[in-house]
């Protein structure tokens, strides 16, 4: 395993940049998400990664190689597939040792290094079988295990969960996460799923129109958003259209006046998670109290969300903690809401 | 009740085989007729009306082929031809499938489609001024180049439609699994699209092996193939039916073998291929 660098790093079609100066250093067994909307470049980072798109310009080191130029094949890394991509010609065994092979490893050696990468994603015993004996699950376990069995610099993961159902993907995340620790894997995984990125990532490039919004960890993301893409892509968030005043003041477009993080001047936007807002008397000693009408309610189980009418122009969602005993909102009630200057961070309006 | 619905089922079982029957019975009747001629006298095959079943049959039809003409001789050129044509066919056609098919050149595969479409005829005045000129006309190896003409395009046409339903992920995935796009092509592509390979060769055998006419123009006394060499059986006295047909029906058998032996071939290959897969 090594570290990836990869330095002002540039795909372009014509005057369309679908990458634009991407720079990233990862260092040895981290775990890498690139996050972001279909179309906003991250397969093409990874792919340029692999070596099967070429860069319009920038580098790309593993493990202080340069590899900008290299074909994929000399390059050692191991992608795992959004298809999985298995040999259905070959048995599991083959799969798996296809690399090695191609590395001219001795016979002996090759099949050890088979059952350890078997042993790994547990599917000893199941060598002999052909992939379409297998489930989906096991499959990817065995794309998996051909991409480590050769012991790749940087493993790459390609939306790897998206044909698994629901529940099988979360098991499955656990699981590649604790490979992935176990083995000190330095890791770059695509995916448009936030929660699955969220949950397997040591740190997360948010990416727009191949452009990278943000890079940082889920607390930076979350809690600090860099703009308005992010502070919507990340977790959920209320945006309510107004003027900033540069001061740590909003006036929303139905005449509100909130107080709010500083630095922004002229038209804008006020992002505030639905969790930050408190409802009922505590509300009141916050930096922002109002009153709003309750609108909607979506009753979730373990929460509740509840659009609140601030002002004809002003509504926002409040999550509320459904716990036993506490009397729910109903529609048409009033609410008093509240949230702290900090909750509510502004971006200036997008050109 | 159920007398009426299995009434109704056997009556549409016996449709369907008429049906079957009258769709098929003007190819099957000329082959049975055929065989009947191979098998009857010289009297009853111009005898009239027609005698269908040979009575007695006899063999002597078949022993005047290989007495008469050197019909051994005419099939071992057959065979170097088409053997010939369809290993240099496949030598060059799959690759040049896979090409075609990797490089989604539309260009080329309408180029060998032309080339499919083109009657054998218009290549024939050049190709027998080319022979002419390095002294080719009258070998076997004339021959083989012209049947290229007809093997080659059959297999690239097929081998483009096997490889691009090869996925490109697979060969991506080799290429990151550190082989080389010869490698790729070697162990994931090449046995992927072999029911294709199966098929080309099987259709470029049968094209090339009924081709007629770059033999009667470019053959020698020698040097024939089967199917203009039966051609001479006809002779001007008088057409012997019975050699005929029986010259035909061996010329016939390979390829009748072939298509037997090539169908469950072509449907163990499509069960066995699952490409669908992985």
């Amino acid at each position: 395993m090594a570290k990836v660098e990869i330095a002002s790093l540039s795909k372009r079609y014509g005057e369309n940049f679908v990458v634009k100066d991407l720079s990233i250093e990862i260092p040895q067994g981290e775990f890498l998400v690139l996050l972001g909307p279909s179309g906003c470049g991250k397969t093409t980072t990874l792919r340029m990664i692999a070596g099967f798109v070429e860069p319009s310009s920038g580098q790309i080191t593993l493990g202080g190689r340069d590899v900008t130029t290299l074909p994929p094949w000399k390059r050692n890394t191991g992608l795992v597939f959004q298809s999985y991509a298995l040999f259905p010609h070959l048995t599991v065994d083959e799969n798996v040792a296809f690399g090695l092979e191609m590395r001219k490893l001795p016979a002996a050696e090759r099949r050890e290094n088979v059952a350890e990468a078997l042993r790994l994603v547990r599917l000893e015993g199941f060598g002999e079988r052909l992939p379409r004996q297998l489930s989906g699950g096991q499959q990817q376990r065995v794309a998996l295990a051909r991409a480590l069995a050769f012991r790749p610099d940087v493993l790459l993961l390609d939306e790897p969960l998206s044909n698994l159902d629901a529940k099988l993907r979360e098991e499955v995340r656990v699981e590649i996460r604790e490979l992935q620790q176990k083995l000190g894997l330095t890791t770059v995984m695509v995916t448009h799923d936030q929660d699955e990125a969220l949950s397997m990532a040591d740190r997360l490039v948010v990416m727009s129109q191949g452009e990278v919004r943000q890079i940082g960890t889920q607390r930076d993301l979350y809690e600090r958003p860099a703009d308005r893409f992010v502070a919507g892509f990340v977790g959920r968030s209320n945006f309510l259209a107004g003027q900033c005043e540069g001061d740590g003041a909003f006036i929303s477009a139905g005449g509100l006046r909130m107080a709010c993080t500083a630095g922004v001047r002229g038209k804008g936007t006020l992002a505030l998670r639905p969790e930050a807002v408190s409802v009922g008397p505590e509300a009141a000693h916050l930096d922002n109290s109002f009153e709003g009408v309750v609108e909607y309610i979506s009753y979730l189980g373990s929460v509740l969300d509840v659009r609140v009418r601030l002002a004809p122009q002003d509504r926002i969602i409040v999550q509320i903690a459904n716990r036993s005993g506490e009397v729910l909102p109903k529609m048409g009630d009033t609410l008093k809401v509240g949230w702290p200057a900090t909750s509510g961070r502004v971006f200036a309006e997008e050109s | 009740m159920a007398s009426t619905r299995n009434l109704k089922r056997v009556a549409g079982k016996l449709g369907f085989a008429v049906s079957i029957f009258v769709l098929v019975s003007p190819a099957i009747l000329v082959f049975l007729w055929m065989l009947s001629l191979s098998l009857k006298n010289d009297a009853d095959n111009t005898a009239f009306p027609p005698i269908f079943i040979p009575n007695p049959p006899t063999l002597d039809n078949f022993r005047d082929v290989f007495a008469k003409n050197n019909f051994l001789l005419y099939l071992w050129n057959s065979i170097l031809v088409t053997g010939g044509a369809v290993a240099v066919g496949l030598l060059v056609g799959v690759p040049a499938g896979y090409g075609i098919a990797r490089a989604k050149s539309a260009k080329f595969a309408f180029l060998i489609l032309i080339a499919r479409i083109t009657p054998a005829l218009s290549y024939l005045i050049p190709l027998f001024l080319v022979f002419q000129l390095i002294g080719l006309n009258g070998t076997i190896t004339a021959l083989l180049v012209t049947h290229l003409v007809i093997t080659v395009p059959i297999i690239v046409w097929v081998m483009i439609g096997y490889f691009e339903n090869v996925p490109m992920e697979l060969e991506d995935a080799a290429l990151v699994d550190g082989a080389s796009p010869w490698q790729g092509f070697r162990h994931i592509a090449l046995p992927l699209a072999r029911p294709g390979i199966i098929v080309g060769a099987i259709l470029a055998f049968i094209f090339s092996w009924n081709n007629f006419i770059f033999s009667v123009v470019l053959g020698g006394k020698t040097t024939r193939t089967l199917p203009s060499a039966i051609y001479n059986v006809l002779t001007f006295e008088q057409i012997s039916w019975g050699p005929l047909a029986a010259a035909a029906l061996l010329v016939t058998l390979p390829v009748l073998l072939l298509t037997v032996v090539a169908q469950r071939q072509i449907v163990a290959g499509l069960s066995a291929g699952g490409l669908k897969d992985g």
